[in-house]
């Protein structure tokens, strides 16, 4: 029983992070619909933000969470104005900004690369080695902090949407985008606002990630399965489902990774991104696709 | 003549895409239900979308109250008081009744009075006050338009323009829409509806508009239009039996 207890907890504080880190792609998905490929690459930018800060002064990773994602939603407002803002009108969209951010994702890591070379890194705050003990039950500080903070950091990003004004119009624009700018919403600049929040989401990410994973530059290519099938499962742009998804999915590939084998613990997240475009393409979450 | 809004023939299309509208006018008196018909495709709901500053209007004007309204953006016209309504996807599916409502007054910057139109909205019609907090998604095709028509009213609009308000309802329902823009004109909102049902349409409004390969053929007193020979034969004849 314990050692059950002891998977689900790990499993969930996992998928915490990893819900911060789809929820990200899931925003700027149901806004603009662009699957930002170059989202996991923007993530491990954040991490070296972090990680960099770490080494040159010790600068605690959750307290550079802010700065790094501040940092990256910045870049955000660039990126969108100069890649995104002239397609939007094209007919050609949705090839474009699948294009574009692939091409964006070589170019972080590249740039990655260049700066800080292939190693595996990893922030190493105290916390990212010790541990609460309950009973048998033990609880690493740096998963449970990154667990809970990503969290709370989705709490604060619901309760935007759900009740602010801003809030209303990202959700709006993502449901019809139409309709809201009929209604007087300003599409472009939410569009900008959303995809700033997104890269926000990444950098915040970023940071948590700096001590739970070890990375390095092409790390990411991994992550952009894991990320899609959490995204995908929870039903391309619904936040509530990327949280859902992360969770169930991240507790199942830690009962894989123990019961079967570390190696299959990944595979979870691949095998049900087949499954789930094989079973249930719109997700838990998702409507039936439209015919656009 | 008192017009509220003149079209004067104006020319309009899709990006850099051909002219769609070319030589299109119109007259909206205040306080009556306007009601343009015309074949599929002949650019009515490009009409529309034109006046509401969707589409750059490339020659002719749109005149409102005495202000030209060409070039000025989506936001600006609606904030002049004229609101559009599109065909079909006019809602936000996964937001309650109440949140659409909300978002039909989201120019409005007083919050409190926002609230205070909504819950006034929820009183007149209660279908939708008994739906509150239900997605509109959910909601029949009847239910749907009936909201899409009240959140216009929201901001209390000189204009509401409805594109294609029957599509796809059963005929008791239609009624029931005409009937709310009728109660709407009543109380002094001005109505400009597309229909595609032109007996129907036509019976329903005090003014009619024969729009076809992208301009006016006709405009006149509903009842002109339904009597005229040319309009009973060339879009009637189908309808007679209705
Ligand atoms: N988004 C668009 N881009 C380019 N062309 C368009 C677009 N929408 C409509 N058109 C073209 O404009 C013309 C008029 O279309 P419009 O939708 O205004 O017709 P309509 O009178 O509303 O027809 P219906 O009764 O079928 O709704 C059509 O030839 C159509 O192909
Ligand atoms: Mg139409």
């Amino acid at each position: 029983m314990a050692a059950i207890l002891q998977i689900l907890i790990l499993g969930l504080a996992l998928g915490g992070v990893i819900a911060l880190m789809g929820s990200g792609l899931s925003l700027v998905f149901g806004v603009m619909r662009i699957v930002n490929l170059a989202h996991p690459s923007l993530i491990i930018a954040g991490a070296y933000i972090t990680y960099w800060a770490f080494k040159a002064s010790g600068v605690d990773p959750i307290l550079m969470l802010p700065v790094s994602a501040a940092i990256m939603a910045a870049i955000g407002v660039l990126l969108y104005r100069l890649m995104f803002e002239r397609e939007t009108n094209s007919v050609k969209y949705s090839e474009m900004t699948v294009l574009l951010t692939f091409a964006l994702a070589m170019m972080v890591e590249g740039v990655l690369g260049g700066l800080f070379t292939n190693t595996q890194r990893v922030t190493s705050p105290d916390y990212a080695t010790e541990a609460f003990f309950i009973g048998d039950v033990f609880i690493p500080k740096g998963q449970l902090y990154a667990g809970l903070v990503s969290l709370t950091i989705i709490t604060a990003l619901t309760l935007f949407l759900k009740y602010s004004r801003l809030g209303y119009a990202i959700r709006a624009t993502t449901q019809n985008r139409e309709a809201a700018e009929l209604l007087g919403v300003n599409v472009n600049f939410i569009s900008i606002l959303a995809f700033a929040i997104g890269l926000g989401l990444a950098g915040a990410a970023g940071s948590l990630v700096s001590f739970v994973f070890s990375f390095f530059p092409a790390k990411h290519w991994e992550w952009v399965a894991m990320l899609m099938s959490v995204v995908v499962l929870g039903g391309m742009g619904s936040i509530l489902g990327t949280v859902v998804a992360a969770l169930l999915l991240s507790v199942v590939a830690a009962f894989v990774g123990t019961w079967i084998g570390a190696t299959w613990s990944t595979m979870t997240f691949f095998l049900a991104l087949f499954l789930i475009l094989l079973i249930r393409p719109q997700g838990l979450f998702g409507e039936k696709p439209e015919m656009a | 003549m008192s017009e509220l809004l003149q079209v004067t023939n104006i020319t309009a299309g899709y990006g850099d895409g051909p002219a769609i509208l070319d030589g299109a006018h119109l007259t909206v008196e205040p306080g009556k239900v306007h009601c343009i018909i015309g074949p599929n495709g002949a650019g009515k709901s490009t009409l529309l979308k034109s006046i509401c500053g969707m589409l750059t209007i490339r020659k002719g004007e749109v005149v409102f109250n005495g202000k030209r309204l060409n070039g000025m953006r989506p936001d600006q016209i609606l904030r002049e008081g004229i609101c559009f309504v599109p065909q079909e996807r006019a809602l936000f599916p996964k937001m309650t009744v109440r949140e659409n409502l909300r978002m039909g007054g989201f120019i409005l910057d007083d919050h409190k009075k926002l609230e205070r139109r909504i819950d006034e909205i929820l009183e007149r019609f209660p279908i939708l006050r008994e739906r509150a907090e239900q997605h509109a998604g959910t909601m029949s095709g009847g239910q749907q338009q009936t909201l899409a028509m009240a959140r216009t009213l929201i901001i209390k609009p000189a204009i509401v323009m409805l594109d294609e308000p029957s599509l796809g309802l059963a005929p008791k329902v239609i009624q029931e829409m005409f009937d709310i823009m009728k109660m709407m004109s009543a109380e002094g909102v001005t109505v400009l509806l597309v229909e595609q049902n032109a007996l129907m349409g036509l019976k329903n409004s005090d003014w009619g508009v024969v729009l076809d390969l992208g301009r006016t053929l006709f405009e006149g007193p509903a009842g002109d239009v339904l009597a005229d020979p040319r309009i009973q034969e060339l879009y009637l004849g189908g309808n007679k039996a209705a």
